[in-house]
């Protein structure tokens, strides 16, 4: 990303008489009430702030979520800044306008957008700030800026000897001025990134101090249990509330949109008194499938209309009149729930002429329409605090949770902390769609002449834009908000970006094939979905790089070179896909009953490669080995990229052995971690992650990890088994 | 019902209801919010206390079965000037990411070595299975787990 770096800073004094500066980021223009750039005012939520008692505090308004944006953003800083990475306080950024993300315009903390969107303004804060207290003390010493250094919160004189703490200096330097652009310091000069650093939270996240959404506690704070509909879209018909409202601490059992609270003065007495609620519900529009349907559904919409074209080179269908062999596949992948650790939880505070929030969200501006949705309040008139996350993977971009605490504490006039149950997290989860993919190739003479790829489900902004549309016309009335997601939907690639969650990864096909023919027949069941670790990319790194092994042993080749050859005119994906087969001795000889399988898929600017070794033992899949190659450009904390690349194996894996969510009549039939299976220490295999050095600008890292570990495994199954299994979650005795 | 037991070394009496979990009672009428609630049922580890020096599940263990029990949270197992050997661990190796587990982890660990201080790699995973952590930290467990082992030399270790 490229902007003029002036244009986004600004700087001055704040009310303690410290240094502060405001960061204003492209494409926000025009959708920020009340803020007022030209009066220099200075908000108490700057970006970055420097006290007269040398403390450093830095707004991190993309939230942590255990991706690592608490250590990696503040990096950024301190590298330009010259102290510690330590010497930094990271605080929650509330949602304000000039913290959204400026990729989506709203304050979203996903896509692993993170480091590559704070790439250039975090650095440049930094820098800024550190110009300016060099030009204070050379005010002060009565010398040239330029032959003042910086060194662990100093500024030092030409001299050696003298040297101003940042605290002593703030005061003046609020004052100064940077004329021209502030230059970053060259690589050469990096002391921080792409060096080895201790994670910053890790020691609050070891001693128990680390506070989550769940851990909020406010004075007079009740707790609310929601009973939902069993089946997503029933109604509540009657419930037997009295009888609740008569059970020990029981404050209250309030209807609201989304089910039945139960409101109590303790949790556990909030979930005793939920056993005896009893609800009669109104299914008349509620979901009624079963996966079968869905799957039935999907065929259906794929025969009745090829769908879409996302792309389109050269002539398919001509490949296939001029082809050898024509080979087709159909791959079905299920829905999938997220099942992040700290089950889904706010704590919300209605006061009348305004609310407090306090929820682990990765969209703190969508929460205040939430809470503006539910009471009679604005999204101006809620203020969001986030917290630490007990994980995300795009569970929390929804904001369900705070709607139901704002709905209960709008009810009831009390601080109401709702928290849900793993049983309830998971089955009134919004899950991964499920997909169905036909495959179909031609070759000729043993080469890859013609690619097609029909991709059928659904949307996933068809349900987000719901609650998104409006933060993006603030001034909007709040009767219009239903009708705002349908307007954004009806300019999709104007109002909002054209929806590629269902395409991504299958449209940038990297192989070198004359003719392709990628589409997109959509279709929704009427299930909830979102945004899952990796979107799109997670269900078509399995049908493409599957498919693209069939094609190999169809071929007859080997699966690494028939990719190789292919991908002569795509360096950075030769590299990774070599470097993964190098680290993980592809071709030399396996212990007897294992097999080695690849695969390779670019998602959110990453270049990754896996190979992985498994067999089975005892009647189940047993993975050994998972070596990787990524490349993610120029790397900030080496050690946070090689835990998201690890940890985003072990989730692919987890969908690849266990994942599943399915319907019957409507019900979702998982609950918990018994029905709905995460890996586990005893399984992990052994995960070694090579990073390519890299002086490109850095991309994500939190999701890429996913894709390729999918069809690796699967593809590894098929070298051991010779049967080829085109449906997820995989099983030993296919 | 009044419940007494000893937590972190304190004699606490509570007026609560006997069924309640003492991951509720340890969280919500002791404050000490560092043991998590994750699944309720003693499939995820998130809530693991000692009890007695044992670990249990605290989501699925009613308080009154704690009464006159010395019960051990992470609070209680260092102090902020002097922390656990594995803490100190876990810092030095990273182990978190979004970190909600890891106060289930450290208790887990921490028994294993009160009772088996010199563990083989495959006793500390038969240990920590219990644990699910859904970031994926499990390696950064181990190496942190190992660097704390007595005689945990790099010869004895082996790679799976």
């Amino acid at each position: 990303m490229t902007m003029n770096r002036r244009a986004f800073l600004k700087a001055g004094a704040g009310a303690s008489g410290g240094l502060m500066l405001s960061l204003s980021l492209p494409g926000c223009a025009g959708i920020q009430p009340g803020y007022e750039p030209e009066t220099g005012e200075w908000k108490p939520d700057a970006w970055l702030e420097l006290t007269r008692d040398d403390e450093i505090y830095f707004t991190l308004a993309r939230v942590e979520m255990g991706q690592g944006t608490y250590t990696g953003l503040t990096t950024l800083i301190a590298e330009e800044l010259e102290v510690a990475p330590a010497a930094i306080t990271p605080r929650f950024a509330p949602a304000a306008p000039e913290y959204r993300n400026p990729l989506y315009k709203l304050q979203l903390t996903g896509g692993s957008t993170s480091i590559a969107t704070s790439w250039e303004p975090l650095r440049t804060a930094g820098a800024s700030a550190r110009e300016m207290l060099k030009m204070a003390a050379a005010r002060i010493w009565k010398v040239e800026a330029d032959a003042c250094t910086v060194r662990d919160g100093h500024v030092v004189h030409a001299n050696g000897i003298d040297s101003l703490r940042y605290g002593q200096l703030v005061e003046l330097a609020s004052k100064e001025v940077i004329r021209g652009e502030v230059s970053l310091k060259p690589r050469s000069e990096w002391k921080l990134i792409g060096k080895q650093g201790n994670r910053l939270d890790a020691r609050a996240k070891s001693t128990g101090t680390a506070e989550y959404g769940i851990d909020v506690e406010l004075p007079g704070q009740v707790y609310a249990v929601v009973t939902r509909s069993p089946r997503y879209g029933g109604r509540v018909g009657s419930f037997n509330g009295d009888e609740v409202r008569a059970m020990p601490g029981v404050v209250d059992v309030v209807e609201i949109e989304r089910g039945i609270a139960v409101v109590a003065d303790k949790y556990w007495r909030a979930r005793k008194a939920q056993a005896a609620l009893s609800v009669s519900w109104d299914f008349s529009d509620a979901l009624s499938l079963s996966t079968n349907d869905v799957f039935e559904g999907y065929r259906k919409a794929a025969d009745e209309d090829s769908g879409e074209s996302e792309r389109s080179e050269g002539d398919f269908d001509d490949a296939t009149e001029a082809a050898s062999t024509v080979l087709s596949a159909e791959y079905a992948q299920p829905y999938l729930a997220h099942a992040t650790l700290e089950p889904m939880n706010a704590t919300a505070w209605y006061q009348g002429d305004r609310a407090e929030v306090w929820a682990p969200t990765q969209a703190p501006d969508l929460g205040q329409i939430a809470v503006a949705r539910v009471t009679d309040l604005s999204p101006g008139d809620v203020t969001i605090h986030t917290t630490f996350l007990g994980g995300g993977f795009g569970r929390r971009l929804t904001q369900d949770f705070i709607e139901e605490a704002a709905a209960v504490s709008f009810k009831i006039g009390k601080p109401v902390k709702v928290i849900w149950s793993r049983e309830e997290d998971t089955r009134h989860d919004l899950f991964r769609p499920a997909m169905l993919h036909r495959m179909k190739a031609s070759l000729a003479d043993g080469e890859l002449t013609g690619w097609h790829h029909q991709i059928v489900g659904p949307q996933i902004l068809d349900w987000y834009v719901r609650n998104a549309a409006p933060a993006q016309y603030p001034w909007a009335p709040k009767v219009l908000y239903n009708s705002l997601g349908s307007a954004g939907l009806m300019f999709e690639g104007i109002a909002t970006p054209k929806d590629m969650s269902a395409i991504e990864g299958a449209i940038e096909y990297p192989y070198g094939v004359s003719n392709i023919d990628i589409r997109h027949t959509h279709t929704d069941p009427g299930v909830p979905v979102t945004w899952w670790r990796s979107v799109g990319f997670s269900h078509n790194g399995f049908a493409v790089e599957t498919f693209m092994d069939e094609l190999a042993h169809e071929a007859g080749e080997d699966p690494y070179q028939f990719r190789r050859k292919l991908l002569a005119n795509e360096p950075r994906h030769q590299e990774v896909l070599d470097r993964a087969a190098r680290l993980a001795g592809w071709g030399e000889p396996l212990a007897e009953g294992r097999a080695r399988g690849i695969a390779l898929f670019r998602s959110f600017g990453t270049y990754v490669a896996q190979v992985v070794e498994a067999g089975i033992e005892h009647g189940e899949i047993r993975v050994h080995r998972v070596a990787c190659a990524v490349d993610c450009g120029q790397v900030v904390s080496p050690r946070i990229v090689e835990d998201q690349i690890e940890g985003g194996i072990l989730f692919g894996l987890t969908a690849a052995l266990y994942g599943e969510i399915t319907l019957e009549q409507g019900e979702v039939q998982q609950s918990n971690f018994h029905d709905y299976r995460l890996m586990r220490q005893y399984e992990r295999p052994e995960v070694t992650v090579d990073i390519v050095d890299s002086e490109a600008a850095p991309t994500g890292v939190g999701e890429p990890g996913v894709p390729p570990v999918i069809p690796a495994l699967g593809n590894a199954l098929f070298a051991l088994t010779g049967q080829r299994q085109r449906s997820l979650p995989l099983t030993a005795d296919a | 019902m009044a419940v007494s037991l000893t937590v972190n070394g304190a004699e606490r009496v509570l007026d609560v209801e006997g069924d309640t979990p003492l991951l509720w009672v340890v969280r919500d009428e002791l404050g000490l919010k560092g043991t998590k609630f994750g699944c309720g049922a003693g499939l995820c580890g998130a809530c693991t206390v000692h009890l007695n020096g044992q670990p249990v599940r605290s989501c699925s263990t009613p308080v009154e079965l704690a009464a006159g029990a010395q019960v051990t949270t992470i609070e209680g197992l260092g102090d902020q000037d002097r922390l656990h050997a594995l803490q100190e661990a876990w810092i030095e190796q990273g182990v978190p990411q979004c970190g909600y587990c890891q106060s289930g982890q450290i208790m887990s660990a921490a028994h294993l070595l009160s009772t088996n201080p010199s563990p083989s790699r495959d006793d500390i995973v038969a240990a920590m299975t219990g644990n699910i952590c859904r970031c994926g930290t499990y390696s950064r467990i181990i190496a942190a787990v190992e660097s704390v082992a007595a005689d945990s030399r790099p010869d004895q270790r082996e790679d799976a």
